[in-house]
């Protein structure tokens, strides 16, 4: 049995701090452990009670070098946090609600406090991207999820349905095939981004069954006949037999007449096919989490433009991780940035003066 | 239950508790997922402070202290100084919510809330009863949150009881209450928040309970 510690620390919002983290995933926790080290007054700000970021929502990372076991994502999160903490790192939980970025003192605005700071590193990350279908608002949280870990545990012996085509959604489902009985991978093409050791292990999993070509077009979780998804087969290339005449052809015809009804799984209207499930989890990429700084940094399709030092366009304001504009987002890359950005954090604070 | 690299650091921890707090733990020997856990867990807190003073129940001898206590399901925690806060925990404090529960025995022991001076303003002239139900699951990193706010507004408020109900020991109440997705808190049994909402969003979902 497991027992996780991360209690708030008792910071005092009078004090100027050299530099404060807003968000605490693994870039946050990377620089945080570098500016401590440094001897920097640093403070993260996490809006959870957990640090870890998207890391405590996968079960094992397997790609992060030095562990040849995979680790579990929340263990890790835990030592990177503890790690940081060690050589005096100011951990509080609070969500920030404002910034004010010009100027030589930066400040941190929250419900509880106003904290100041020399230098501000933002790595807030960024949070899964949503379906953008009829129902998933309406379920969100009561069938419709983004969290595995979180939510697999209330689906024993259930159907699931998983959304997309990457190595999250590939993953999560070989996580989430220990709890339910059955799960079709959903994504609405044959071009998968997981990788190919992954595919591997999900084609090898008998309780997984992969639907290429399938698009959720709605979640109709409060139909009297019970929740199910409505999918549309989106494939339309010509050399596959059109399943019938007036709707589109369908990739998989052998799962598709299942689905139509030729075994009593479901039925279809027109050329929209109906699948039962007890819910459904969505991993189709991520949305940057900058709402706070728009308009006050300059942002590249939502995330935050930075140079070689990790500076974003404001001085004395620094981006790493997830949230930065760059072409591959790991755990890898993130904790890169984040001692990268604390190398010319303290570069910044030594010659600092008000 | 707990390694000694872990009781070290709870050791740390629990060293900065200044009042004593009253932990009433609720238990049976028969049918009862994790009670014995339950205890060697708290007798682990017990072993490392002099502040804790724990009491076992037995929830079928015991049956006055059920009643006083409005004990619904085992193990029970209730941690508490010289009067009830309607602080509860219902199944095991494990995983992420191990944090709860040194949560709640530190803001017992030391009075210290951490609340916004509107939410203050609301609780002190509230009047009817609030009752909050968080569920969770231990593997979620979301719930902690969930459950700290929850303790905190019931040891602010006297009209607040809060509880913590880990789902998997517990599956009827998931079906009974419809959970699908943790962390979820249920206000007064009909309304409820999804997710790990902050302070002002919790407290609105309150008030249109009311």
């Amino acid at each position: 049995m497991d027992f996780n510690i991360s209690l708030t620390s008792a910071a005092k919002p009078n004090e100027l701090y050299d530099l404060i983290i807003i968000g605490g995933g693994p870039a946050g926790l990377t620089a945080g452990l570098y500016a401590a080290r440094y001897k920097l007054k640093t403070l993260m700000i996490e809006k959870m009670a957990v640090s870890g970021g998207q890391l405590t929502s996968t079960e094992w990372v397997e790609n992060y070098p030095g562990f040849p076991e995979p680790v579990l994502g929340q263990k890790l999160a835990q030592d990177m946090e503890k790690q940081a903490k060690l050589f005096g790192l100011e951990v509080i939980t609070e969500e920030v609600t404002k910034v004010e970025l010009a100027g030589n003192i930066k400040q941190v605005i929250t419900p509880y406090a106003v904290w100041k700071a020399k230098a501000i590193l933002i790595s807030t990350g960024s949070s899964p991207r949503l379906l953008n279908v009829p129902g998933e608002k309406e379920y969100k949280g009561n069938g419709v999820s983004y969290c595995a870990t979180c939510d697999g545990p209330l689906y024993p012996d259930k159907t699931i349905a998983v959304v997309g085509g990457g190595n999250t959604a590939f993953e999560e489902s070989l996580f989430l095939a220990k709890y339910a009985s059955k799960i079709y991978l959903i994504h609405r093409s044959d071009n998968y981004r997981a990788e190919k050791i992954l595919q591997d292990r999900v084609n090898a999993n008998p309780k997984i069954e992969l639907m290429p070509f399938f698009e959720v077009v709605k979640i109709d979780f409060d139909n009297s006949e019970g929740r199910r998804l409505i999918l549309n087969s989106n494939k339309t290339d010509d050399s596959v037999v059109p399943a019938q005449a007036g709707t589109h052809a369908v990739f998989n015809k052998e799962l598709d007449s299942r689905l139509r009804g030729n075994d009593g799984l479901g039925d279809s209207v027109e050329n929209e096919v109906i699948l039962p499930v007890d819910g459904i989890f969505v991993f189709i990429g991520n949305d940057p989490n900058t709402k706070l700084f728009t308009g006050l940094l300059e942002l590249e399709n939502g995330y935050i433009i930075t140079d070689r030092a990790h500076q974003t366009s404001v001085e004395g304001v620094w981006a790493a991780g997830d949230v930065q504009a760059k072409a591959l987002r790991q755990v890898a890359t993130a904790v890169g940035d984040g001692a990268c950005a604390a190398y010319w954090i303290n570069k910044y604070i030594e010659d600092w003066s008000e | 239950m707990l390694d000694d690299k872990i009781k070290q650091e709870v050791s740390k921890i629990l060293a900065t508790m200044n009042q004593p707090v009253t932990v009433e733990l609720f238990t049976q020997e028969m049918e009862c997922g994790y009670c014995k856990e339950t205890h060697e867990l708290l007798n682990d807190l017990v072993s490392v402070t002099d502040k804790i003073k724990l009491d076992v129940h037995s929830f079928e001898k015991h049956s006055a202290e059920v009643e006083k206590y409005q004990i619904e399901q085992l193990p029970a925690i209730v941690v508490m100084d010289e009067k009830d806060r309607g602080i509860r925990f219902y199944g095991i404090p494990a995983g992420y919510e191990f944090s709860s529960l040194l949560n709640a025995l530190l803001m017992v022991s030391t009075g210290v809330v951490k609340l916004t001076n509107d939410t203050k303003a609301f609780l002190d002239y509230l009047q009817k009863p609030v009752n909050l139900k968080v569920f969770v699951t231990p593997t979620c990193p979301y719930c902690p949150p969930s459950v700290m706010l929850a303790h905190t507004l019931a040891f602010y408020s006297d009209r607040i009881t809060a509880e913590m109900i880990e789902l998997s020991e517990f599956p009827h109440l998931a079906v009974k209450y419809g959970v699908q997705g943790v962390p979820r808190t249920v206000i007064n049994e009909k309304w409820f928040v999804e997710g790990a909402a902050p302070e002002a969003i919790l407290l609105e979902k309150i008030k249109e309970a009311l």
